[in-house]
């Protein structure tokens, strides 16, 4: 009885929670002129006049190429961080975790306005990418940090040492026992911070350059003025890509590296 | 083929001294084991030796060479751990082969002292296994082998037994002892069991406290305890209150107690008059018929299939264990007699 009951539980929240992404995919094949739901009719109108517009495949084309070296970079640095954290930090464990876990606490309108005047004040300035790929880094670090530290929390030192015996660096420590086995935790944390990276928009809005766009900055821009089913073809195929990602890095590099 | 020399060893973790100047020398292929109860000080210097802590004093050599600026991963050492460490995301093979490719050794030669060592540990037929799919006693031959394959100085093993149920314990027991015997090497082996410590080592060393307390062969440090402390640890024994009667010239002294008078070794510190503790082991003792030794009665009895232990009552109340094949049984409340050659009795300490 109360299992049922918490199933259907279950179901009803991710119903709430998925439904708007079911609407903007439906609403995208709509036929009509305007962004209506139910859609007037089906057609792919919409996706035809999206992949003709040159704008909108520029944002995506940035955006991507941002979110990928966000990810590299967070990926790199989240995962010393969390190594520190787990394995090195001490006394320090809980300081260094709610530190590394800040940039998620805040409000982000607050860290990119304060993201705004650290870049003028140390003088790099927004006529660069840089200052907003410092922003995307930031604001992805947390989920980096807290996948490989809950990997890492079921990581045995002891493999560590086990290799050391055996005659292994710490550059071969790494690479050949800990990287592998940390690596769900890794792979899911580099996921989650492409995936933000791809989707944030008050960061972006506020540290990107001038004449610069990214996918949320450009969809914003057009709703703007426009209200076309265009933008859900556009949501759409953000929506599609994501799920891409997931479905491939799952497959080919694997979460369930694990064997225990 | 290694000897190893430890000197004045010391190990503090910030105000805590774990290890206290200890010295030892390792001979070459000798299966030396450290016992002590945790926090003993014996997991760390098993550590210091291996290059996983630093000593904040002290020396340790490999056949007179100082390594103690020797990283871990060049001292050339094989370590067995407690919970085996193998590495989860290789073979077998895999974590046999780990430690050969950091030598670079040729495909070939590792590939046939794999199998080597695999068919030393009984595991042929295992090589492609991962370790989730082997058993605990398995895994636990594994993590030999691979300390073992790449033919190190010293073989080092940190309570290896120690997760295995009290059957395959034994087995390993007599398993590990005579791969080592056959390969000969240099071994450092801790526990805190004194059973596994005495079955398998050529020498034992007691540790309490961060020191050593004693160190010798099993029958030593058994037969002859060098403290109430050891003789404690390594076994049960009767600890029985005696005053000196007097010191003989042969190195001897008769003391007197609830036995008579014996005659035992004299020791440090003894003079007539003086109060001294004097052990003998629940199995040295007979139990006989009460016309033949000390009248005692059997206060309580415990069977336990091959051993049988007793609870004797002497006249003055003191309470003796003694251990017995049950071959003869006694009821309790029955009068027996209690027979102790001379040689068993065992002196330890001046108390008053």
């Amino acid at each position: 009885m109360s299992k049922t009951f918490f199933t259907i539980f279950c179901l009803l929240i991710y119903a709430f929670l998925l439904a708007p992404i079911v609407v903007v995919v439906l609403a995208s094949f709509n036929s009509g002129a305007f962004l209506t739901f139910p859609p007037q009719g089906l057609s792919l109108r919409w996706y035809v006049v999206f992949f003709h517009n040159e704008v909108f495949w520029r944002a995506i084309k940035t955006s991507l190429w941002i979110a990928a070296v966000t990810t590299v970079i967070s990926s790199i640095i989240g995962t010393m961080a969390a190594i520190y954290h787990v394995q090195f930090a001490g006394k320090l464990k809980e300081t260094v975790r709610v530190a590394m876990m800040a940039p998620l606490l805040l409000p982000e309108v607050l860290t990119a306005i304060a993201l705004l005047f650290f870049v003028y004040t140390i003088g790099i300035g927004t006529q660069t990418v840089l200052p907003l790929i410092i922003g995307h880094v930031l604001i992805t670090l947390p989920f980096v940090f807290i996948n490989v530290s809950a990997s890492l929390e079921s990581y045995d030192v002891s493999w560590t040492m086990a290799a050391r015996s055996l005659g292994a660096g710490p550059f071969t420590r790494f690479w050949r026992i800990m990287l592998p086995l940390i690596k769900p935790g890794v792979i899911g944390g580099a996921l989650f911070a492409f995936i933000i990276s791809f989707d944030v928009f008050t960061i972006s809005f506020m540290l990107k350059s001038v004449g610069m766009s990214t996918l949320p900055i450009q969809l914003y821009d057009y709703l703007r003025t426009n209200f076309t089913p265009e933008a859900a073809a556009v949501s759409s195929l953000s929506v599609f890509l994501t799920l891409l990602v997931v479905v491939v890095t799952e497959k080919f590099l694997g979460l369930k590296i694990h064997r225990f | 083929m290694t000897e190893v020399s430890i000197e004045r060893l010391t190990m503090d973790y910030g105000v805590h001294r774990a290890v206290d100047g200890i010295s030892l020398r390792i001979r070459n292929g000798e299966f030396i084991s450290l016992l002590g109860p945790s926090g003993c000080g014996k997991t760390t210097t098993l550590k210091v030796i291996a290059g996983f802590e630093h000593a904040s004093s002290g020396a340790i050599r490999f056949d007179g060479n100082d390594v103690m600026q020797v990283p871990a991963e060049k001292r050339d050492i094989g370590m067995v751990f407690q919970n085996y460490a193998l590495f989860p995301h290789m073979t077998v093979a895999g974590n046999l082969a780990f430690g050969l490719e950091m030598r670079k050794l040729p495909k070939a030669e590792m590939q046939s002292r794999i199998a080597k060592v695999l068919e030393m540990v009984q595991l042929s037929s295992h090589a492609d296994r991962y370790p989730n799919q082997l058993s605990g006693g398995q895994q636990q031959r594994v993590a030999l082998a691979r300390a073992l394959v790449i033919e190190p100085k010293i073989l080092l093993l940190d309570e290896p037994l120690a997760n295995l149920d009290a059957k395959l314990r034994e087995e390993m027991r007599v398993f590990i002892r005579e791969i080592q015997r056959r390969v000969g090497i240099t071994t450092v082996y801790v526990t805190h069991d004194q059973a596994e410590a005495m079955t398998m080592s050529d020498r034992v060393v007691v540790m309490f406290g961060g020191k050593i307390a004693q160190m010798g062969t099993p029958a030593e440090i058994y037969d002859q305890p060098a403290s109430v402390e050891v003789a404690k640890f390594v076994g049960q024994v009767n600890l029985l209150r005696m005053k000196v009667e007097a010191i003989t010239g042969d190195g001897g002294m008769d003391v007197s107690g609830p036995f008579g008078v014996i005659k035992v070794k004299s020791i440090e510190g003894a003079a007539p008059g003086r109060a001294v503790t004097v052990a003998v082991r629940p199995e040295a003792i007979d139990l006989v018929s009460p016309s033949e030794g000390q009248a005692a009665t059997i206060a309580s009895s415990y069977y336990s299939g091959s051993l049988m232990d007793y609870r004797a009552r002497l006249a003055d109340g003191t309470l003796i264990d003694v251990q017995t094949f049950p071959r003869q049984r006694f009821a309790d409340g029955e009068a027996v007699g209690l027979s102790i050659p001379a040689d068993r009795w065992w002196p330890l300490e001046v108390t008053a």
